[in-house]
């Protein structure tokens, strides 16, 4: 017999004398679905009063292939958030990437790499599926298990000094332009176009949402609960991967630092977009404005000419501030 | 007869004595402490080195910073929580002094009053962890990775360089020797008693378990739900802002790389002693286990003169190994 991964804890005891209006209640639903795109024409606007270099097409580009990047991790990241899961070892995934394409272009062809890479990413998402539904190990602790690993694993291999240089392949899918736009937005469109595809049109979107909403319900109705959340693993770590690839090709090189912001921004993102974190709840579309705003907010924080490190703090902030939202509204729906 | 005794039961059952009771229900700590002999056992026969005194008292210096953290982050986890942020608390106490001892031309006068100013940020930002938590009703977990973000970035805003200027009498209360045996040592002793006897025979402390093992009967049970949860953060950002104090009497100066890595280490030393991450079930006992397993696993690595490179690998085998071996008791 196999629970969930985390159960919501029955909230029916706590604050008894706390009613809340059904108008309070519709404002913090529609707070939590609509904060990302509201921020963003927020965040513009200031951009365009405080900081003009903002708009330069330079740095265009850049929020272009950085929100490309991101919205791509967040897509899976909100996948296995759907299932009531969480992956932190996504920045791990996209680190290896780019050591794996750049490491192994001296003798083999490009593309049995590209197959290299992705069967590891399918490989780790697989025992990140496994450890969680098969030895009920809570999900955090599982993924950041396989990330304290996966980043042992890698610096055992590149001895602390990952060098190489990036196939011209990987540049011409991330950095060059198609037309005024970036390769890499491309890409990220696609991803998000087949993904929302599988969400609403097929049999495994329904899956995911129903495993998410109530996995013992789903149990009962029978889904293969186990087989959808390591389903949901494995393609978060493989579009991990892709990310991974994209921002190698973007940045040009490879350092052992390449990567690591992305689990805080990647939760972030999703959370951002409405999702929430116990599952069931949460689209892409959201999740897309979530990366963008994320991005638009750390892109700020450079053109503003703040010092660097405040970015984590607004990292942090944006996720505090997105997880207390998130977990608010789902406390008073859950009423 | 044989015949009808298994037609009516297929295990003959034997009245259960107090030993095997006992080892039935530690199993976990007993495991954890069969391995840390076999670890030192096997080092101290194969290494001349690893047998020497001041190795093995390096060992437990080695553990206070990691043992400090892990006493609150028992506590926490125990609640069915986790707290991410306690290496950055560690840090921002460390900062803070460090600083105010700069601009003061370390004055000696000022070491108590900033002892008790770290005590208190660690308070506070324990207290602020609590009531987030608990107003929204958000995942502990992340919203302590987040807090954590946030102070990583004030971190960095306070200093990028080592600050220095700490007085010389503030450094001596890391080195500060009882006899033979260091006085951090003894801190770190007192405090696992302390924290030791707090869960087991405290009404806030077996509260922790009723709350971890179910948010439900806890309140059916009367128990201030809330209030014991903000508790449990609060100490745990104390014992971490104490790790603080203590790492910068050891290290010298502010440094803002300082306890890097410590929150996850001290949820692998508390998962290692048996703690379920589901919170509700584990000892104290068992942690000290963890932190000191992890300790002498470090100093043998060293010893043997292991890559660093390959020693976060193992450290990355040992936590996969260590979560997937034990199941979750809900599902028991």
């Amino acid at each position: 017999m196999n629970t969930a991964p985390f159960q919501p804890k029955s909230t029916a005891g706590r604050f008894s004398s706390f009613r809340p209006s059904p108008r309070f209640v519709r404002g913090v639903d529609l707070a939590g679905q609509w904060a990302a795109p509201i921020m963003i024409v927020v965040v513009l606007a200031i951009a365009a009063i405080f900081a003009p270099a903002f708009y330069l097409p330079t740095n265009l580009k850049t929020l272009a292939i950085q929100i490309a990047v991101l919205g791509i991790v967040a897509v899976g990241q909100t996948l296995v958030l759907l299932v009531r899961s969480i992956d932190l070892s996504v920045s791990a995934v996209l680190a290896l990437g780019a050591v794996i394409v750049v490491q192994t272009q001296a003798g083999n062809s490009l593309w049995i790499s590209f197959i290299q890479a992705f069967a590891i990413a399918a490989f780790i998402g697989l025992a990140n599926g496994l450890l969680i539904t098969k030895r009920q190990v809570p999900p955090f602790v599982a993924t950041f298990g396989m990330l304290v690993f996966i980043q042992g694993a890698r610096l055992a291999y590149t001895k602390g000094q990952a060098s190489g240089t990036v196939p011209a392949i990987l540049r011409a899918i991330s950095f060059e332009q198609v037309g005024p736009i970036p390769a890499a937005l491309i890409v990220w469109l696609i991803v998000n176009i087949i993904a929302i595809f599988f969400l609403r049109k097929t049999q495994f979107g329904r899956w995911i949402y129903a495993v998410g909403g109530n996995p013992s319900a789903a149990r009962y109705a029978g889904i293969r609960v186990d087989a959808v959340i390591i389903a949901a693993h494995t393609i978060c770590s493989m579009l991990a991967m892709l990310g991974g690839l994209l921002l190698s090709g973007y940045i040009g090189y490879v350092d052992l630092r390449l990567g690591a912001d992305y689990n805080l921004n990647s939760i972030a993102a999703a959370i951002v977009g409405g999702t929430t974190f116990t599952g069931g709840r949460g689209n892409l579309l959201g999740t897309a404005a979530g990366a963008a705003l994320l991005i638009l907010l750390l892109n700020l924080v450079v053109v503003l000419g703040l010092p660097i490190h405040w970015q984590y703090a607004m990292q942090g902030f944006v996720l505090v501030v997105a997880v207390a939202l998130q977990g608010f509204r789902q406390f008073l729906l859950s009423r | 007869m044989a015949v009808t005794y298994q037609s009516t039961r297929d295990h003959p059952m034997p009245r259960p004595s107090q030993w095997s009771k006992f080892f039935r229900n530690n199993a976990s700590i007993i495991l954890i402490y069969a391995i840390i002999l076999l670890v030192i056992g096997t080092a101290a026969i194969s290494n001349e080195n690893f047998r020497t005194p001041s190795n093995l008292l390096n060992i437990l210096r080695q553990s206070i910073i990691i043992g400090l953290i892990a006493i609150g982050q028992s506590i926490v986890v125990l609640t069915g929580g986790m707290d991410m942020s306690v290496a950055q608390v560690a840090r921002i106490v460390g900062l803070t002094v460090a600083t105010i001892f700069a601009a003061q031309d370390s004055n000696p006068a000022m070491i108590l009053p900033l002892i008790l100013l770290g005590l208190v940020m660690g308070t506070l930002l324990g207290a602020f962890n609590g009531l987030l938590i608990t107003r929204t009703h958000a995942n502990p977990f992340i919203i302590t990775f987040g807090i954590a973000s946030i102070l990583r970035g004030v971190n960095l805003a306070i200093s990028t360089t080592p600050i220095r200027g700490i007085p010389a009498s503030y450094l001596h209360i890391y080195d500060f020797k009882i006899g033979i045996i260091p006085a951090n040592v003894l801190v770190m002793a007192l405090m696992w008693v302390i924290a030791y006897l707090f869960t087991t025979r405290t009404r806030t402390g077996r509260a922790l378990f009723a709350v971890g093992g179910s948010e439900r009967v806890a309140q059916l049970s009367a128990i201030r739900y809330n209030r014991t949860l903000v508790i449990s953060y609060i100490l745990c950002s104390i014992s971490a802002a104490i790790a603080g104090l203590f790492l910068l009497s050891r290290t010298g100066v502010g440094d803002p790389s300082a306890a890097e890595g410590m929150d996850f280490q001290s949820i692998v030393a508390v998962a290692l002693g048996g703690i379920s991450l589901y919170g509700g079930k584990g000892s104290m006992v068992g942690t000290l286990g963890g932190v000191l397993l992890l300790a002498s696993l470090s100093n043998v690595f060293n010893l043997l003169q292991v890559n660093i490179y390959y020693q976060q690998l193992l450290l990355g085998l040992i936590v996969l190994v260590t979560v997937a071996a034990y199941k979750s008791p809900r599902s028991a």
